[in-house]
């Protein structure tokens, strides 16, 4: 299936547009709440940020609603012996409580999502490699399903998702059916740092929707290959070679290779491609000191495990980012240069460039808890 | 007979004086072409030649353990681009299964390429063989004869860790009796047409912490398989006569039978991974698309197919970390042997099990530490923390 701009548009009116009302043209409204553990509480501090959000009844009701989670690779390691849904990725109460509430609001279908870069498994059975029962989520309401977007998946053939004005770097992007059959697209993320790109929150967990069949290190040079394997570096981050040629090539390959020119891009042109309407950022317990289970031999970062007690939430996946940005002790008005963007372009600002939302907390409303509440330093002392 | 503990006697060691190495150490048995050229006294001889297995032992070659270190323009990964490993537990396990009762003895020398050895690892040869229910035939390249020669510290420290494995296998000799737990079978004739799959997948399946346990077609018949939720039938055709009755039995019980095509021949009630499953009785049979042919792909589907939730242990941290996991027949104890591939220490490892033991205990090569269970979502979790080259994690329900 290839979607053009024009049915985009028409797709995007009934829930992209209506989030964005719902965000509010003056301003995005962000809401903030402590939450100190996991478990069976989480559902009831979100379904009150959600109704601090003006509610989502209307965003959801009769919807399919595709959520995209973290869950990076790889599955079995862990920091130390803390289990990644404590440390790099959203955590499955974070995940069922919002599916709950997507279902008790009406959704028609919700279809959690993310992509492995190193197989092809169903997402339940990367569930359980990571430690989890994933029935609980499959069970928090009715007309739940699963999917590893490495791939075409369950799709008979990928989507195309073309940028509106052209893009940065790429003029549209192949993916996973699932990113085309929804009416509605929430990306529900870590609150975590980032080595390349300086942070990843809701914006970046988009990244993972492109399919490693066509964006991995080991896609095929004609078409996409048959089994996904490979990080996103050849491709994507470092500009090395094309997708396949079946795919959209870059608009300009004499642009920068830096991957922190690029990526923060790249995660514009998906954002622009694929709007997002719910941006959740899990809050609860993380990691400071980037986003794998060990830093790199290379790196001077130290690991740390921390434990902010909070979740954040918007319409607005700028804003909402940039809430999370200065709850991690970052100035989300930074650029390349100023913490956490040392070695990057903020995207933050590449976004709001982009009229995608607004990074300027003077222009947000934080309903809840002030973030001065609430704010974990990311590169304080340990 | 006590079980021998064979030692390669080097050509090079002609003064008697040498035996001293080996006493005080479990090793009882000296190998080679010919003896040591004087009477070596309690130590028994045995004639080890290419080709011919000394009379009551299967020998197999093998290969030296570890992860190949990458090397510029060589491709030295697996399917997955994941580093390739080197292991004997697949030509232990088909050596165990084809030759049911004889002591299996590993032949393979030391490498003599130009990848540094390092002697410490010698103890992992050892407890690779030792962990699987076999023996690898100690043989000392030139660098660790010339350091025990010399008397340099890392030889005499990795000779003691290798007595120091031996030792410890022999205090715990039950556990060779001791079952595999696990959720699949693996039925094969492990011979002829199929013996390259069926072997292939004996070693593959170990990479995924795929437990399992081996049967020989032509015992199906006589076999429980009560504590397996699924067997793999590895064949070029679908079974028949006794072995198919028996089959489809635990079929109808409850399992899940993978079978090549031709042992049904109704129209399928689904399809998932392209497989064709077929309902019987309470349990089903799922049928391959085609004829198997790469066995990397048969162990990941036929992984998926079992699930990930019948793992019968989840390892954390341990990404060049083999397992086996073996149970007491009244399963309120169990070991699992835990072999780093890889060089250094490993990282923070964690296992994970549905069955609820109470407690744990991790012997090293260096120490012995008493672990507490820690809760996880899909069961009990153990914290094992670091190792090198070799860990046992008692558990006791």
């Amino acid at each position: 299936m290839t979607w053009n701009r024009r049915e985009w548009l028409t797709a995007a009116t009934a829930a992209g547009g209506l989030a964005h009302r719902l965000s509010g043209a003056a301003g995005a409204t962000v809401a903030v709440a402590r939450c100190a553990s996991y478990g069976p509480g989480v559902s009831a501090v979100l379904g009150t940020m959600f109704d601090q959000l003006g509610g989502i009844d209307r965003l959801v009701k009769g919807k399919v609603v595709a959520i995209k989670i973290n869950m990076s690779n790889p599955l079995r390691e862990r920091t130390g012996f803390r289990p990644a849904w404590f440390t790099r990725w959203t955590h499955p109460d974070v995940i069922a409580a919002a599916v709950q509430l997507f279902g008790k609001a009406g959704a028609r279908r919700i279809r959690i999502l993310e992509s492995s870069t190193e197989d092809a498994h169903p997402l339940e059975e990367n569930f359980l490699i990571g430690g989890w029962d994933p029935d609980a989520i499959l069970k928090a309401a009715p007309s739940v399903e699963m999917e590893n977007t490495s791939g075409a998946g369950s799709g008979h053939d990928y989507s195309r998702l073309e940028v509106p004005g052209g893009g940065l770097i790429y003029p549209g992007f192949d993916v996973n059916h699932s990113y085309a059959d929804c009416d509605v697209m929430v990306s529900m993320a870590k609150l975590l740092e980032n080595r390349t790109t300086g942070l990843s929150l809701s914006m970046e967990n988009m990244l993972g929707i492109t399919p490693v069949t066509i964006y991995g290190d080991a896609a095929g040079y004609e078409a996409p290959s048959d089994d996904p394997y490979g990080s996103r570096n050849a491709i994507l981050a470092t500009g090395q070679r094309q997708p396949p040629h079946t795919s959209p090539a870059e608009k300009d390959p004499n642009s920068p290779r830096e991957p922190g020119y690029r990526l923060p891009r790249i995660t514009v042109d998906l954002l622009k491609a694929r709007p997002v309407h719910l941006a959740i950022i899990d809050g609860v317990e993380s990691q400071a000191g980037g986003e794998g289970p060990a830093p790199p031999p290379e790196s001077q970062s130290r690991i740390r495990l921390v434990k902010p007690g909070v979740l954040i939430a918007g319409f607005d996946p700028v804003a909402t980012d940039a809430v999370g940005a200065a709850i991690m002790g970052f100035d989300p008005m930074a650029d390349r240069g100023r913490p956490p963007f040392e070695t990057c372009d903020s995207t933050l600002r590449l976004a709001e460039e982009a009229s995608v939302g607004t990074r300027d907390l003077s222009r947000v409303k934080v309903a809840g808890t002030p973030v001065a509440k609430v704010r974990v330093s990311f590169r304080g002392p340990s | 007979m006590p079980e021998l503990i064979p030692f390669r006697w080097p050509k090079e060691w002609t003064d008697p004086a040498k035996l001293a190495w080996l006493q005080g150490t479990p090793i009882n048995c000296l190998v080679g072409e010919v003896p040591p050229p004087f009477p070596t006294g309690a130590l028994k001889f045995v004639k080890l030649e290419k080709d011919a297995p000394p009379e009551g032992i299967a020998t197999t070659a093998g290969v030296w353990p570890r992860v190949l270190p990458p090397e510029r323009d060589v491709a030295e990964a697996g399917p997955t681009g994941a580093p390739w490993v080197d292991s004997n537990v697949g030509h232990i396990r088909l050596a165990q299964t084809r030759d049911a009762g004889k002591p299996v003895w590993l032949t393979y020398t030391p490498p003599t390429d130009k990848h540094v050895i390092p002697l410490s690892s010698y103890a992992r040869s050892v407890a690779e063989a030792a962990a699987h229910g076999a023996q690898w035939v100690i043989t000392l390249g030139q660098p660790f004869l010339d350091g025990l020669e010399a008397h340099t510290e890392d030889a005499l420290r990795s000779w003691k860790r290798m007595v120091t494995a031996l030792e410890f296998f022999q205090r715990n000799q039950e556990w060779a009796k001791w079952e595999p737990v696990a959720a699949l079978a693996v039925v094969s004739s492990f011979a002829g047409e199929t013996e390259l799959l069926s072997y292939e997948f004996l070693n593959m399946a170990p990479r995924r912490q795929l437990a399992f346990r081996t049967v020989l077609a032509k015992d199906v018949p006589a076999v429980s398989f009560e504590r397996q939720k699924a067997i793999v039938y590895i064949e070029p055709g679908p079974p028949e006569g006794e072995v198919l009755k028996r089959l489809l039995a635990f079929v109808e019980a409850g399992g899940l039978l993978i079978s090549p095509r031709g042992i049904v021949k109704t129209a399928p009630d689904a399809t998932r991974m392209q497989y064709q499953f077929h309902r019987l009785g309470k349990g089903q049979i799922a049928v391959p698309p085609d004829a198997w042919y790469d066995p990397y792909l048969m162990v990941r589907q036929v992984h998926l197919l079992v699930g990930h939730r019948l793992d019968v242990v989840r390892v954390w941290n341990g990404g060049d970390v083999g397992t086996y996991y073996l149970s007491s027949p009244k399963g309120d104890r169990a070991v699992v042997h835990l072999v780093q591939y890889g060089a250094g220490p490993t990282q923070p490892v964690t296992l994970g099990f549905d069955r609820p033991y109470r407690s744990a205990r991790v012997t090293t090569l260096e120490s012995r530490t008493v672990l507490q269970p820690v809760k996880g979502q899909l069961g009990v979790e153990f914290n094992v923390g670091e190792f090198s080259d070799y860990a046992a994690v008692e558990l006791e329900a």
